[in-house]
């Protein structure tokens, strides 16, 4: 089935259209993004059950944009009434007024901006879904969690708690301009399962879990989970500090996927060229990593939870090639930062909610895949650790330095796996090092969507990263 | 429309509900240098809704909780009820009672904070700030709030909080010739407070003009690390979450009330006292946020803890009484001057990418990206390296200083003193 469109915007748009149509009296451009989407976040444990229908995604709202001598202004609200769209405009006018005024008086200057362009587009995307979450029936589910917390409880040693989490969204958003008119409505899906043990005075957690851009239908699948999430904990139980140096590391998909997403991934967003905040910008062209180092960025080059068909600008979703083999090729860009910049926009403008600012956000960031077998580059190794599972990781465009708290590695001596697991293992170093010292690259890759992503210490959306195994040397401590 | 949702819960024949009424005036400001990358203002309102229903004759208690939309129908607010309490009786937790109201007076009668003034503050610190060729100010984005939160619930509690709430995002460079660097700050509090402001960015900017001196960390195995910016606070943070009610009920802390956590520790105990005010917190109120009061109440004294605090529901699985939610917390100073615990060889960090503390397992990990590293009387600007080792055995010889610093609504000893910390250096 298709995931069917919000009614709610569709009921108010006219009177939207109507709001634009004022602005466009006082302002050189406006345009709205209004939002509706809904959902529910299902946690079942041994110890405690909740059931909201909120998410890290739902709201209903709406933000007003605005361009005039240079300056874009925005005013964000959730109360309007669409057949009275000029109390909205007289409250904002008055808001974003009294703004300047104060900015006048502080005698602050703007950064002067073009203005956005606004040829007529209209587009009306409904997503392939099998169910929905508004539809989903709930105690069905709650059955199905309790089964694997129980499941988990009595299969797992030392088990403290064992708890099985779903989360799905129907996302609905609305773009509008004098001349644009952009719907789009899909379905995202998260679920996990996160075992916790104690033993010997020592609490660790083993967690698992899968994402799409599908409906619950996912959470048919979440049983799975259950058995690396149990095994996982077992290994962090028995776990070791890893002995601080530099090794010949193998990183798991997941892994790869952070470093993706930390390494490049935030290095690139162009809204960091604009304030010189990424060293990227000066090595366009140049090299960055090894001949086997290819990455992806875009909302259309894997299809998980953030793969959308337009951002919150309204453009459309794209598939950017920021490293070809080693060289830099180029970034990822917001529709303000592209108009300051000289470049095109690439639809990686991103808010956290209808509340927030527009920045430049990754989506789906995944290194390509290569023509190893994992079996390969674990008998390559004399002596190091294949990396797997991550707890967080932290940007450093402007200085090319990387931190990636790493759940676990797994040690290799000649050629083997030993058996013996460190935890947990916080690899650090300089990004050009890591990338360039990329040797082999598996066929296979693996895409996460689980969990979000910051832009340094707020601004929180979903994205999702991935790519293959790699083989490389890292700093672990 | 909220009268009309109370109407509704009152006769949904529902055992309990809360309902949490959030309303924001916003006003934002984003800088590129000093120059206005763009500027937003926000009125909001968010709507809370929570239900409750009895189950298995009393025995457990069912619980649902989800957000309507300010302008939704007397339709859209029965079809949210009816899914809410369909979704509660699904939800089979052990039976708890409902909070009932404190007999506090029903609303504070006081304006909302305007944010204009606020905003206006923090750009005249920016204005003030110092700024010389070598150190300056790269980019900031301003956000001042004015929040009204009312909360009504079935058993009678009906109180209203209003207060602000801003933070300010300040990106410092430095900058050499060709080489230069930043420093990431993001302040929050209620207001502005520009003295404070500008003696932190100052700070910061002076972080800034040494680390493009720094060195790679040397390889060092184990140092004495010196805590003295925010990143202290994740240390604070790991005692204050494992004092945690949910915490403690899910069975992620094996605190006991009156049993020591570090016996025969040798260097400062920790105290710990969540706090209903401290001077220009953003967290500064009398009710938390299910309407209980908030008293002064020390959860951790001299390494033993003495009271576990949280929500209703696992205040009440663990038979903790009058609990809350706290906001606020102060840790006491300990027994030695900041100068003091500097004097011996150590490595003070001052700057890490994220510095961390994992809750459960109390393992810490950060990149570091500035530190003062003070050998035999010689100090040595470095970057790069990790740190890591687990809180579990610092705490046996944990030093605290006796100044304290605040950072929003957190008040802990200025210097913290971590011993034999694993120190990865930067040096290959």
């Amino acid at each position: 089935m298709q995931a069917p469109f919000s009614p709610y915007l569709t009921a108010i748009a006219p009177g939207l259209k109507k709001l634009i149509a004022l602005l466009e009296e006082r302002y050189d451009y406006a345009s709205v993004l209004s939002t509706d989407s809904t959902g529910f976040a299902v946690r079942i444990s041994q110890r405690a059950k909740s059931v909201d229908n909120q998410t890290m995604t739902t709201e209903r709202g709406t933000v007003a944009r605005v361009y005039k001598d240079g300056l874009y202004s925005e005013y964000a609200f959730n109360r309007f009434d669409p057949d009275h769209p000029e109390i909205t405009f007289s409250e904002m006018t008055a808001a974003l007024d009294a703004q300047l005024a104060l900015l006048r008086r502080a005698g602050t200057k703007p950064y002067e901006t073009p203005v956005l362009p606004d040829e007529p587009q209209t587009l009306s995307v409904e997503m392939e879904t099998e169910r929905l979450p508004e539809t989903e029936d709930m105690g069905r589910l709650i059955a199905a969690l309790t089964a694997v917390s129980d499941e988990g409880m009595a299969r797992g040693r030392d088990l403290v708690d064992c708890a099985a989490s779903a989360q799905s969204t129907h996302i609905c958003k609305l773009f509008l301009t004098a001349r644009r008119d952009l719907r789009q409505s899909y379905v995202y899906s998260e679920g996990s399962v996160v075992c916790i043990a104690s033993r010997d005075g020592r609490t660790e957690m083993g967690r698992e879990g899968l994402s799409g851009r599908v409906g619950p239908e996912l959470f048919d699948d979440l049983r799975g989970c259950l058995d690396e999430a149990l095994k996982s904990v077992e290994e962090l139980l028995s776990a070791e500090h890893v002995a601080p140096g530099e090794y010949d590391i193998i990183t798991s998909p997941d892994v790869t996927g952070l470093i993706a997403h930390e390494a490049f991934g935030h290095g690139v967003e162009m809204d960091m060229f604009v304030k010189r905040r990424a060293l990227g910008a000066d090595y366009i062209g140049k090299r960055v990593g090894s001949d086997r180092v290819t990455m992806h960025e875009g909302a259309l080059c894997a299809v998980d939870v953030t793969s959308y068909a337009f951002d919150d600008e309204g453009t459309l979703a794209g598939d950017v090639t920021e490293i070809d083999h080693g060289i830099l090729k180029t970034g990822i860009c917001d529709a303000l930062s592209a108009l300051r910049l000289g470049t095109v926009p690439t639809g990686n403008g991103k808010r956290e909610n209808f509340e927030h600012k527009v920045y430049t956000r990754m989506t789906n960031t995944l290194f390509d895949s290569g023509s190893d077998t994992l079996e390969d580059m674990i008998a390559s190794v004399s002596f190091g650790y294949l990396l797997k599972g991550y707890t967080s990781g932290m940007e450093d465009p402007k200085h090319w330095g990387i931190q990636c708290i790493v759940e676990k590695g797994y040690e290799i001596r000649d050629g083997k796996l030993t058996g013996k697991v460190v935890a947990p293992v916080v690899m650090t170093g300089y990004v050009p090092d890591l990338l360039g010292s990329v040797s082999m690259v598996s066929f296979d890759r693996g895409v996460f969507g689980n969990g979000g992503c910051g832009k340094g210490h707020k601004e929180w959306v979903k994205v999702a990263d991935g790519g293959p195994y790699l083989k490389a040397k890292g700093r672990l401590g | 429309m909220l009268n009309t949702l109370l109407d509704l819960l009152k006769n949904a024949s529902l055992t309990g509900w809360e309902v949490t009424d959030t309303q924001t005036l916003g006003w934002e400001f984003y800088l590129i240098g000093h120059r206005l990358d763009q500027h937003r203002a926000k009125q909001v309102e968010h709507i809370r809704v929570k239900v409750y229903v009895s189950l298995d004759g009393g025995r457990l208690l069912g619980s649902a909780s989800g957000e309507i939309a300010p302008t939704a129908s007397r339709a859209d607010m029965e079809k949210l009820i009816a899914e809410l309490k369909t979704n509660a009786s699904l939800v089979k937790n052990p039976s708890y009672t409902l909070l009932p109201p404190s007999g506090a007076p029903k609303a504070a009668a006081v304006p909302a904070p305007d944010p204009a003034p606020i905003a206006e503050a923090f750009l005249d610190a920016l204005a003030d700030l110092p700024e010389t060729k070598t150190a300056y100010l790269n980019s900031a984005e301003i956000f001042a709030n004015s929040i009204r939160r009312r909360l009504i619930t079935s058993t009678g509690i009906d109180v209203e909080s209003v207060y602000p709430s801003s933070a300010l995002e300040a990106v410092l460079n430095a900058r050499e010739g060709d080489h230069e660097i930043e420093l990431y700050r993001m302040y929050e509090s209620g207001t502005c407070d520009k003295a404070e402001t500008l003696t932190s960015l100052n700070e910061t900017m002076r972080f800034g003009v040494d680390r493009l001196r720094a060195m790679p960390t040397p390889k060092l195995e184990k140092a004495d690390v010196i805590f003295s910016t925010d990143a202290a606070l994740a240390i604070f943070d790991w005692y204050f979450i494992r004092m945690n009610a949910a915490f403690k009920f899910r069975g992620l802390s094996d605190w006991e009330p009156g049993r020591d956590i570090a016996p025969g520790a040798s260097g400062d105990r920790v105290t710990l006292t969540a706090v209903s005010f401290l001077p220009n917190s953003s967290d500064n109120a009398s009710y938390d946020a299910e309407g209980a009061p908030i008293r002064d109440t020390v959860m951790i004294r001299q390494n033993v803890p003495e009271r576990f605090l949280g929500g209703r529901q696992f205040s009440c699985y663990l038979g903790l009484q009058d609990s809350f939610i706290p906001g606020n917390y102060r840790v006491e100073g300990g027994s030695r001057s900041a100068q003091e615990l500097r004097e011996q060889d150590h490595l003070e960090i001052v700057e890490f990418s994220d510095f961390q503390v994992d809750p459960l397992t109390g393992d810490i990990a950060g990149e570091i990206r500035l530190g003062y590293l003070k050998q035999g009387g010689r100090t040595t600007v470095v970057t790069g390296g990790s740190v890591s080792g687990s809180m579990k055995s610092f705490i046996n010889s944990l030093l605290l200083s006796r100044e304290t610093r605040q950072y929003n609504n957190r008040l802990i000893p200025f210097v913290t003193l971590l011993k034999d910390v694993t120190v990865t250096g930067a040096e290959a």
